[in-house]
């Protein structure tokens, strides 16, 4: 039997944006893989590199992080630009102790744009799917 | 009654054995309380010497885990000692040799032993073989482990003493430590730290701005260097804010950042992701809004190797402690 790889990815959404795009494109119907395991915390700027790594380091396979657009949209007003700022250092560290940085993944979503979470998510799964599984040692 | 004490070396590069004496005439007075029945640098011990021994009363371990010989000091250590101190660094996070990790073990002795323009090595010799030197004799290097260990992923530690190497008012709290068991008995609660979980900044004697902003990274040798003010604010990757201070801020007196020897305090899980939470939520954090996106990551990304900066000594002891294999297809 061959059966397809399913990525798992854990996705840090924001409360006030990414959250609720997610929870639109719930009450829309709209179709995403069902990979994806949600959490929900307050700002995308409280998204610790640890959990990230945590994370990955327990089998995620992927991870995501959803937060309001920059540059006006966040509730707490810079939280988002902390969190653009950490990811893009982070893709570097993670490239150092050869995890590839593709599996991290931040996408801004406002709070209207459910299709764009169903789009991302589809998308997300895909490339994860072609990369494999993530193999701790 | 003295106190048995043996002092057992991993991959070390001898600095905490040097740091032990640097507490000066102090250290006749500890002479008095201990004796030391075994110590590799001071006197010709070999592994048979330490099987050998009976129970020691405070074991010290030097240096981390790299071959299987530290591997096997470390558990008969463990065997013989009532209480066991990771003593430096090195034994309690792995240390500089904890770099080591980015590459497997093979890959790190085809580099040094055959790949670098100065070895001439036309047999192709690597340690961990053996070598035939007659018939009669069959000698043969300790095997590498396959990564860089710190002691307590080996075994159970019961007290740390942090440094790179440990400095002498360190030494002289884990001193106060011994002579009050040796006088009373008494010693403190297995797995406490030594040294407090206060960060170096708290301690450090320089000014702090208001709002500490980034607009630049500078290393070290790019330009003049104020030493009145903090390190961050003028762009120095300094890693101060998470670095235990138990070392009255020698480095930052001297016009140095902080590298971060003595390790994090007790509540960070990953030092290299929290700094990378710390550092980049500073870079240019009162124009954020004026920049793009992409400007932003830019002047993040112009950190030249986070790993290496982040976790220099502690690299064996964080979330991921060796380098992955997720190549792509």
């Amino acid at each position: 039997m061959n059966e397809e790889f399913e990525p798992r990815i854990v996705a840090f959404l924001c409360r006030w944006c990414a959250y609720a795009g997610a929870d639109l494109a719930g009450v829309s119907r709209l179709e995403y893989p069902p990979n994806v395991t949600p959490i929900l915390v307050p700002c995308s700027g409280r998204v610790d590199p640890q959990f990230i790594l945590l994370a990955f380091k327990n089998g995620a396979d992927g991870v995501f992080i959803g937060g309001c657009h920059t540059p006006n949209d966040c509730h707490y007003i810079a939280g988002n630009f902390k969190a653009l700022k950490r990811y893009a250092l982070l893709k570097k560290y993670l490239e150092q102790i050869g995890i590839n940085p593709r599996r991290l993944r931040l996408e801004w979503i406002s709070a209207t744009e459910g299709a764009k979470f169903a789009r991302v998510m589809k998308e997300f799964t895909e490339e994860l799917k072609k990369l494999g599984p993530l193999r701790v040692r | 009654m003295k106190a048995k004490v043996a002092i057992v070396c991993g991959a070390a590069c001898g600095g905490c054995d040097v740091a032990i004496i640097n507490l000066h005439e102090k250290f006749l007075e500890l002479a008095e309380k201990i004796e030391i029945v075994f110590w590799h640098t001071a006197t010709d011990f070999k592994l048979e010497d330490l099987e050998k021994l009976e129970k020691v009363d405070i074991g010290i371990f030097i240096g981390s885990i790299r071959t299987r010989e530290h591997l096997e000091l470390a558990k008969i250590l463990r065997e013989k000692s009532k209480y066991l101190v990771a003593f430096g660094s090195c034994a309690c996070f792995g240390g500089l040799f904890g770099l080591g990790n980015v590459a497997t073990k093979h890959e790190l002795l085809r580099t040094a032993y055959l790949k670098t323009p100065s070895t001439e090595n036309p047999k192709e010799k690597i340690p961990g073989q053996k070598v035939i030197v007659n018939e009669s004799k069959d000698i043969s290097l300790p095997e590498l482990t396959d990564w860089n260990l710190p002691l307590n992923k080996v075994v159970n530690v019961d007290f740390y003493v942090q440094g790179c190497p440990p400095i002498a008012d360190s030494i002289n709290r884990f001193y106060e430590i011994v002579k009050s068991y040796v006088e009373k008995g008494a010693m403190p609660e297995r797995g406490i730290a030594i040294i407090g979980a206060k960060t170096l900044c708290d301690i450090c004697p320089r000014k702090k701005p208001e709002k500490i902003v980034i607009k630049k990274f500078k290393r070290v040798h790019e330009g003049p260097i104020d030493n009145e003010l903090c390190f961050l604010a003028q762009g120095i990757i300094c890693l101060g804010p998470i670095t235990v201070a138990a070392c009255d801020a020698a480095c930052i007196k001297a016009n140095m950042p902080c590298r971060g020897c003595l390790g994090p305090p007790p509540d960070i899980l990953d030092r290299a992701a929290k700094f990378i939470s710390t550092i980049a939520s500073l870079v240019e954090i009162d124009r954020e809004r004026e920049l793009s996106d992409e400007e932003l990551v830019k002047i993040v990304q112009e950190i030249v190797d986070p790993l290496g900066t982040f976790h220099r000594f502690t690299f064996a002891s964080g979330i991921f402690d060796k380098k992955q294999e997720d190549v792509e297809k």
